[in-house]
């Protein structure tokens, strides 16, 4: 039987083994861990992906929604609109600076959809945090045109979608800030947490790199009680040897998406795509009735899946205090009770690949499955 | 714009022979630690895991608290611990002026009001100044365990008992101290460490640990660390990401098992020699030495006349001193809000305007030694 993990960090560590563990070595000698050449050589070449001026680097996603949201003002009082089936550090940010986190239902392609979050601007909606959700990028340019009439701010959580495009745009310059993450399960990532922010504003890009490290401007002086978040120069340095392959590994996140697509399209509800973007697929959802029936016959066969996310953020006990209740986003509980992720990553082969295919075809058959949509 | 302040401190020209950084020298032992990392890297295995919570427990024996959770760095370390104890906006937390900047950002960031009270001889928060500036408002103390050397806890935690208070210690210089003969993170509600790489307990990034022997705030801290997630798939509460990074508890867990204790007591044995050598030397003014507190030395600090041009005049010689801090907290720009003036805190600005820190680290030799007691000699005679 033919094994095929949910991840396998180990394939992508192989092949570059010397070149990390070189790279490893000469930080080390160095003795420059915090900060320096590396760091700011990395965030470069995350700035020319995202699209942007500038690139912060920070200790990790979350922290990047949280720094975003505070170098912006808001807090207590102010609400921000997010999607309710995102990780939950989307939602988490908000109420770590103090605001009141709005969710809005989305659609299909389990982005949020625009006209919910209309219905949900209030005169005290300072943002909205779209989440390119599994990869694919948000209707931006529909949330824009909701946000700019009311001077609402958009924050990408791209924390899933490195290397997305929308209609012809790197996603992490299609808001005022963007937020991403290179947590060890992304599709780009580090060897331990890591995130950062992308920006064209070179006022907020200043206050940001202030508030990362403490307010300083130099070893001495603070300017502004500040946080300590940042990317380690270890980090960044195999950051810097991995950057070449991004664009191979990007492609072929495409190429075993387009592969399930054809296999699966028939048989299982596969994901929406709009013509003009590019998603990246950090995960490939296909949603079927019976879920746990299909998850448990391909584990039985060697496939891993998993399940982003079983419980919508609304109905986690984080969220009791919220004046939400089960019902209220009924496209986002009905796909959280339906959909399963299938393994993707580069290291996949072809014949792994057509083996989880083949396995779905077969037991949509055997296990009399319905596609939903 | 430039975001290491630190250049000096990594000048491989040898210029400073006698360095305060002595990465190069620990990396000696690179084929150890990195056996440790790549058993890490092979399993995949890079946030929390049996190698963060092997360290946390080794690391809570050698310190005091039942209890350790390993975090993002000593900054956060403060931070989540504020948040642990439900402190934040319209609470006030007293603490000292002459301290890093963390220490007063995590409260700030916390939403809390700082309150500095001064520090007396021995670097540290002076606890007969304390019960003076609590107000109804305040919630906690933190009190400093600067350059390695323990506050007087005893005095803290009486006042704080007295007076409802919860004790946050800034331990972040002061790993594997003791305070009459009891490890460090027995004298507060939470201790918090810091490993950043210049610390004497270091990993190779920012990272941080806090110790406590309370289950509840153990509990708490374990949660908002990692999302307020109980499992997978529910969360608790909206919270951080603060994790010690797993190839960083490797480093961590190799120097705690094989390093520790002769980095403590070699810079014990090295500050022991300075004392016997510079105590002598009226122009320059070191702390007590109490006998029930057992500093690791983290910093060795003095107060020293003419302390600029000693410093230009060590450099010269090949030995890297150096000012921790020239500026204190409450003259800071960030402070400017809090409207404080020169004068307020008098013993922290004479001694940022008189300190110096000497190399004392464990690959500090004899003959370094010697060197820097004869420069300090020289310069004074």
């Amino acid at each position: 039987m033919m094994r095929v993990p949910f991840v396998n960090l180990g394939a992508q560590f192989e092949p570059l083994a010397d070149q990390l563990t070189d790279t490893f070595l000469r930080v080390c000698r160095s003795g420059q861990f915090i900060m320096g050449e590396e760091v700011q050589r990395f965030e470069q070449g995350l700035a020319s992906i995202s699209g942007t001026k500038h690139v912060i680097s920070v200790a990790n996603g979350t922290d990047a929604l949280v720094l975003a949201l505070k170098v912006l003002g808001i807090g207590p009082g102010d609400e921000v609109v997010t999607a309710p089936n995102s990780f939950i550090a989307s939602a988490g940010a908000i109420a770590l600076v103090g605001a009141d986190i709005r969710f809005a239902d989305v659609g299909a392609d389990y982005n949020l959809d625009p006209a919910c979050v209309s219905a949900v601007i209030t005169d005290k909606t300072k943002a909205i945090i779209p989440v390119h959700l599994t990869g694919n990028p948000a209707d931006m340019d529909a949330l824009a045109t909701i946000a700019e009439s009311k001077g609402i701010v958009l924050i990408e959580d791209a924390a899933q979608a490195i290397g997305a495009f929308y209609k012809g745009r790197p996603v992490g310059c299609l808001g005022r800030l963007a937020c991403f993450s290179l947590h060890p399960l992304k599709n780009f990532h580090l060897m331990g947490d890591a995130g950062f922010i992308s920006t064209n504003d070179d006022e907020l890009a200043t206050k940001l790199r202030q508030m990362r490290n403490h307010g300083l401007i130099n070893r001495d002086e603070s300017v502004a009680w500040g946080y300590n978040s940042r990317l380690d120069a270890l980090q960044a340095a195999l950051g810097n040897v991995k950057l070449p392959y991004f664009s191979v590994w990007t492609k072929r996140f495409k190429e075993i998406a387009l592969a399930y697509r054809n296999g699966l399209q028939n048989f299982v509800n596969c994901p929406l795509q709009r013509t003009d973007d590019e998603a990246v697929y950090h995960n490939f959802v296909v949603q079927v009735n019976e879920r746990e029936a299909l998850m448990n016959a391909l584990s039985e066969r060697g496939i891993d899946t998993k399940i982003h996310y079983p419980i919508p953020l609304h109905l986690m006990r984080a969220a009791e205090n919220l004046p939400y209740s089960e019902g209220d986003f009924p496209v986002a509980e009905c796909q959280s009770k339906r959909i399963m992720s299938l393994p993707i990553y580069p290291e996949l082969t072809d014949e792994q690949v057509q083996y989880v295919i083949d396995n779905i075809v077969s037991l949509v058959k055997e296990l009399k499955l319905e596609k939903v949509s | 714009m430039a975001n290491n302040f630190y250049p000096d401190q990594y000048d491989k020209t040898g210029v400073y022979p006698i360095n305060h950084n002595y990465l190069p020298q620990q990396f000696a032992d690179k084929d150890v630690m990195l056996e440790r990392i790549a058993e890490v890297v092979r399993k995949g295995d890079f946030t929390l895991g049996s190698a963060v919570d092997k360290f946390e427990e080794d690391f809570a024996a050698r310190n005091g608290g039942k209890y350790a959770i390993g975090v993002g760095s000593g900054t956060d370390a403060l931070f989540l611990s504020l948040k642990a104890l439900g402190i934040g906006t319209g609470d006030e937390v007293i603490t000292t002026p002459f301290t890093f900047f963390a220490t007063v950002g995590a409260i700030v960031t916390s939403g809390a009001t700082p309150v500095f009270v001064d520090i007396s001889s021995d670097h540290n928060i002076d606890a007969a100044l304390i019960e003076a500036a609590i107000t109804d408002k305040t919630k906690a103390i933190m009190p400093v365990h600067w350059a390695g050397i323990p506050c007087k806890m005893d005095k803290i935690n009486d006042i704080a008992k007295r007076h409802g208070l919860k004790v946050i210690a800034d331990a972040c210089h002061a790993i594997q101290a003791t305070y009459k003969g009891e490890k460090i993170a027995q004298w507060a509600d939470i201790s918090c460490f810091s490993m950043h790489p210049l610390k004497n307990l270091n990993v190779w990034g920012d990272g941080g640990v806090v110790a406590t022997n309370s289950k509840s705030i153990n509990d708490k801290l374990s949660l908002i660390r990692n999302h307020g997630l109980l499992d997978r798939d529910h969360c608790a509460e909206w919270a951080y990401n603060s994790r010690l990074d797993t190839i960083q508890a490797a480093v961590g867990q190799y120097l705690l098992d094989e390093k520790i204790d002769n980095i403590t007591t070699r810079r014990q044995a090295n500050a022991a020699y300075l004392d016997e050598k510079l105590s002598s030397i009226s122009e320059i003014t070191l702390p007590p030495r109490d006998a029930e507190k057992s500093s690791v030395y983290h910093l060795y600090m003095g107060k020293f006349q003419r302390r600029d041009e000693l410093q230009a005049f060590l450099q010269q010689k090949g030995i890297d001193a150096k000012v921790h801090y020239p500026i204190p907290m409450h003259l800071q720009p960030a402070a400017q809000a809090m409207g404080h003036k020169v004068g307020d805190f008098p013993e922290a600005e004479h001694l940022a305007n008189n300190c110096l820190s000497l190399p004392v680290h464990e690959f500090i030799e004899q003959d370094a030694l010697d060197h820097m007691v004869e420069a300090i000699q020289e310069f004074y005679k």
